[in-house]
């Protein structure tokens, strides 16, 4: 059933499922401690594309038959992504993962669990759907970064305003970057010959 | 994937999908608006410095009785120290060999010694800043703090633990957090907390609000 690229794309899941769940753990835990770039920019993402490329993996298979009909469009998934993401977007979630491992393995299992939906129900959006996620959650991420990098009031209790003006930033970026695959990807879907039902199609690893 | 693709969407043919699929993204974003109100005060607390002070406001916070010292070396319970004049405290907490954010706080509790004096409160209200940061502010490092920024101490004290150990449980006590910065400094949740002389934490104001702080003192001593 795999493609032939399978083993690959295991061991690049496996690889970012570690790095990321290291970040909660000592010695590594230190870092994003310190800083929010590392915890906001760098763990939060790298959780989430865990999420997704584990849901890729395992894809291939019947696996998430079942979730179809409970996930028509997308519709439950993208929701539920939605409302995980806005969660970890809160000043207080962030300072309450850093003081608390509970609240940090939550983060883990949720943000992992957020990626693994955003996987499995973006692609069955259809365009209009697809399009109103990005429209909002894009401008949302861009926004709170800008607000993050140019307030002069500490938002999280647990990091220095210098952190956060620089993790402002790179929230930023991310929103703009996932802003750009996506039309990139979209456009590119657009170009190619329609190939519905055509069991030849290219563009299989194009989610 | 590409030949699970359209697999997938003629799969779920049939209204049992569409309402499969209704309820549970009723049931998702039910979930998950009740939990974001639930985590953010319905919507008023997005910061744990918000959530703090909304928590005092519903409840008054017992603070635990330390082991304090002043810049004359004395030593002294806190409870002691509240309950012994019976004056309501504006509290703050410092470090002494702060540059940045702590003398603007500092200007700001000079402003409320001044206010005490000119309105002659010293009776009723007194402000106590505590340091954080006991191992350098011995009763020396309080004492050249306290000349520096000419302390009236009718109107303003200033303490540290006597026990640096005891760090942990001031800070837990008041939510404060410490984070360390570059250059040896910290960068810590300023503000100004009222506490009654039965040590009790009702109130917390912001720093820009020293005026606000005077009254909400005065409205706890009467």
């Amino acid at each position: 059933m795999k493609a032939p690229g399978g083993a690959l794309r295991s061991a690049l899941a496996l690889t970012v499922l570690v790095v990321s769940v290291a970040l909660s753990l000592p010695p590594a835990r230190r870092m994003i401690e310190q800083s929010m770039v590392w915890h906001m920019v760098v763990q939060m993402p790298l959780l989430l594309g865990a999420g997704w490329l584990l849901a890729r993996t395992v894809s291939s298979a019947s696996t998430w038959r079942w979730t179809a009909d409970w996930n028509r469009y997308g519709l439950t998934g993208l929701l539920a992504a939605q409302v995980i993401l806005a969660y970890w977007m809160l000043p207080s979630a962030i300072d309450r993962a850093v003081v608390s491992p509970q609240a940090d393995m939550l983060k883990v299992m949720t943000l992992l669990a957020c990626g693994a939906l955003l996987q499995q129900s973006f692609r069955r959006a259809p365009a209009v759907l697809q399009l109103f996620v990005m429209g909002s959650a894009v401008p949302m991420t861009v926004w709170l970064g800008a607000y993050f990098a140019t307030t002069d009031r500490r938002l999280c209790n647990a990091y220095t305003l210098a952190s956060q003006s620089e993790a402002g930033i790179g929230i930023a970026i991310w929103g703009l970057a996932v802003a750009a695959v996506w039309l990139a990807v979209a456009l590119w879907q657009a170009a190619q010959p329609v190939s519905r039902g055509a069991p030849t199609t290219t563009n299989a690893g194009a989610d | 994937m590409a030949k699970s693709l359209p697999q997938d969407l003629e799969a779920t043919a049939g209204d049992t999908g569409l309402f499969k699929t209704f309820t549970a993204s009723v049931l998702a974003l039910l979930f998950g608006l009740g939990g974001l109100l639930y985590a953010t005060e319905g919507g008023r607390a997005y910061t744990t410095e918000t959530l703090r002070r909304t928590a005092v406001d519903r409840a008054p916070q017992s603070i635990p009785d330390l082991q304090l010292v002043d810049d004359s070396g004395r030593h002294l319970g806190l409870h002691a120290m509240l309950a012994g004049d019976g004056r309501v405290r504006i509290v703050d907490f410092i470090y002494t060999r702060c540059q940045t954010v702590c003398t603007s706080l500092a200007s700001v509790t000079q402003r409320l010694q001044a206010d005490i004096l000119a309105q002659q409160l010293e009776r009723r209200v007194a402000v106590l800043s505590i340091s954080f940061d006991p191992e350098a502010d011995d009763p020396p490092a309080l004492k050249a703090y306290a000349d520096r920024l000419r302390m009236d101490r009718s109107a303003w004290q200033v303490v540290s633990l006597a026990k640096p150990a005891d760090r942990r449980r001031l800070l837990d006590a008041f939510g404060i957090m410490v984070v360390p910065a570059p250059f040896g400094e910290f960068e810590h949740n300023a503000a100004l907390h009222i506490v009654d002389a039965s040590g009790r934490l009702v109130r917390i104001v912001d720093v820009e609000a020293p005026g606000e702080a005077l009254a909400a003192a005065l409205a706890v001593g009467r």
